[in-house]
């Protein structure tokens, strides 16, 4: 099972991010999430997702997913990597799938336009 | 207060550049359950010093749907009334993480300054090399000296500053619900904005069941007379401005929503760019968010093209000055070129129109928006107020008020009970309606 993200459904609500964030706090916090809306081009109202997965970064661009290998040197450079929040992204956890949960995955499930999905 | 909730309220004296902080009492809750309830009982209590009081919902930031609503709460400079004005986008969610579920500012600051809300901390902080400047300036300089690119802001521009009539508090660069004049609420107090970021954690008193319910309520959701539909011109359409969408459509880029919010009400169209790009634009600021209904029907009916029309918003925004009493002051003077009305825009002095008893701001449409409410139709105005009540106490996007009855009082008030412990039944909310609905 893997996640997949259209960007171009997606409506930066960031209920994927908060829902990922309970899995990993037990509360209501985004600095673990492991999923994000990356949202700093705020004035050109460029957005997607972006996923931390085990061995890879997932980012889901307006324009198409793009695949990049946790560790090669050029996913560090901020003018590359989709910058998402104070925390960066290799520094968090990867996705787990929410295995723990009997829900699924919890962006799966509050993705309010399906805009995030499972897919075998 | 132990659940959903930073357990802090802040009181700056800009006057002294005192700052204190209180616990947020678990008893005043119980009595007031949040949101605007409580802004007016902390604005009442420190009536002496002509507060502004910023405060988030009950269920601010939290997973149950379109919980993205704060407030700001204050008697407004124009109409003499406490009122109270949505704060919506990503903003109240900031809010929330930030420490501190209600903010006080009273007094007035000798010298122009903003608040910086961060961690758990509210620090006053000098905003001379801002004053005169737009609120996207101010924003990005913000943003750019404190090196993070996801605070939120609230801002005024020259219009507060200058003390318009028609001055308006500003999210980040957007337009927003303030049809008080509180920018020149905030321009009278030498405060130039805040700026909000925080990394906290809302504890829930009964996780697994606040989610459960959160699920449920989204799936009602997801049924809604709603789906399907996108975006300000599809608002447009809803309240018979048909036109005005069509209008739009061929500069729209795409639709958004404020946080948690499964409508998106906010669309962006790109005025300098094509709008059908979706790779990243190289210009850095190609268009604008359009927030705010009644501003673009306002500019629609001057029958200036939509370009024009989303251009002037922009530079509204820019000024801080609230778009649609600009319209409105536009057709009472006979200004209908885009160029007179550009060249007007910096001296603009004019008072809302507010219809109804002006408690909530008429920025939300008074009536359902495809959603089926029985309520309506029988007395419209005691409806949307109470809608607008409920909506303003827990936290909930004014429009999903109008548009979702699925999002009951009831659902709301078990919602409420389960994620913070202290139950919460219908006579109490009936008592804080009555309470926020008291002239």
């Amino acid at each position: 099972m893997a996640i997949q993200i259209d960007a171009l459904k997606c409506i930066g609500c960031m209920a994927c991010e908060m829902a990922c964030g309970y899995h990993r706090d037990d509360g209501f916090a985004l600095l673990s999430a492991c999923i994000v809306t990356y949202r700093t081009r705020e004035k050109k109202d460029y957005f997607g997702v972006l996923l931390k997965r085990e061995e890879d970064l997932l980012i889901a661009r307006p324009e198409g997913t793009e695949i990049k290998r946790i560790g090669v040197e050029e996913e560090t450079d901020s003018s590359q990597e989709a910058d998402a929040s104070a925390k960066p992204m290799l520094l968090r956890e990867a996705c787990d799938l929410c295995k723990d949960m009997d829900l699924g995955p919890m962006c799966v499930r509050f993705c309010p336009v399906d805009a995030i999905t499972n897919v075998e | 207060m132990e659940y959903l909730s930073g357990g802090k309220i802040v009181v700056v004296d800009l006057g002294t550049s005192e700052i204190v902080e209180e616990t947020l009492e678990e008893s005043l809750v119980e009595e007031k359950i949040g949101g605007a309830a409580i802004t007016r009982h902390l604005a009442e209590a420190h009536a002496d010093g002509n507060p502004i009081v910023i405060g988030t919902g009950l269920l601010t930031g939290t997973l149950y749907p379109a919980t993205c609503g704060g407030i700001i709460t204050a008697k407004s400079p124009v109409t003499g009334k406490l009122c109270h004005c949505p704060v919506t986008l990503k903003v109240a969610l900031e809010i929330q993480f930030a420490g501190f579920d209600y903010i006080v500012l009273k007094g007035v600051s000798a010298k122009p300054v903003f608040l910086w809300v961060h961690d758990g901390i509210a620090d006053i902080s000098d905003a001379a090399d801002v004053w005169g400047k737009d609120t996207w300036t101010t924003t990005d300089a913000w943003r750019k000296n404190m090196g993070d690119d996801l605070i939120q802001t609230m801002v005024i521009g020259k219009a507060g500053e200058e003390k318009s009539d028609c001055a308006q508090v500003c999210l980040n660069y957007w337009a927003s619900g303030d049809r008080f004049g509180f920018g020149k609420l905030f321009g009278m107090k030498n405060l130039k904005g805040l700026a909000f970021r925080g990394m906290g954690l809302l504890e829930i008193a009964d996780a697994e069941e606040f989610i459960e319910l959160s699920l449920d309520m989204l799936e009602d959701l997801k049924e809604s007379a709603f789906v399907g539909k996108q975006g300000i011109g599809d608002l447009c359409a809803a309240i018979g401005e048909q036109g005005a969408k069509e209008w739009l459509a061929p500069i729209v880029h795409r639709h958004s929503a404020c946080y948690n919010t499964p409508y998106p009400s906010n669309t962006f169209v790109y005025i300098d760019e094509d709008p059908q790009r979706v790779t990243e634009p190289e210009q850095a600021e190609p268009g604008f968010l359009v927030t705010d209904l009644y501003g673009l029907l306002g500019f629609y009916k001057l029958n200036l093209s939509a370009k024009d029309a989303c251009g002037l918003m922009r530079e509204c925004a820019r000024l801080g000055l609230d778009a649609a009493t600009v319209a409105e002051w536009c057709a009472a003077n006979g200004k209908q070129a885009a160029g007179d009305i550009q060249a007007a825009l910096p001296g603009i002095s004019s008072q809302a129109t507010i219809s109804g008893r002006g408690i909530f701001s008429p920025w939300c449409p008074r009536q359902p928006i495809w959603g089926a409410f029985e309520a309506a139709a029988q007395d419209g105005e005691q409806w949307w107020e109470r809608r607008m009540a409920v909506a303003a106490v827990f936290g909930i996007h004014p429009l999903m008020a109008v548009m979702a009855p699925e999002l009951s009082e009831a659902d709301l008030l078990e919602t409420a009970t389960v994620g913070t412990g202290i139950t919460f039944n219908q006579e109490r909310l009936n008592g804080v309606i009555d309470y926020l609905l008291a002239d």
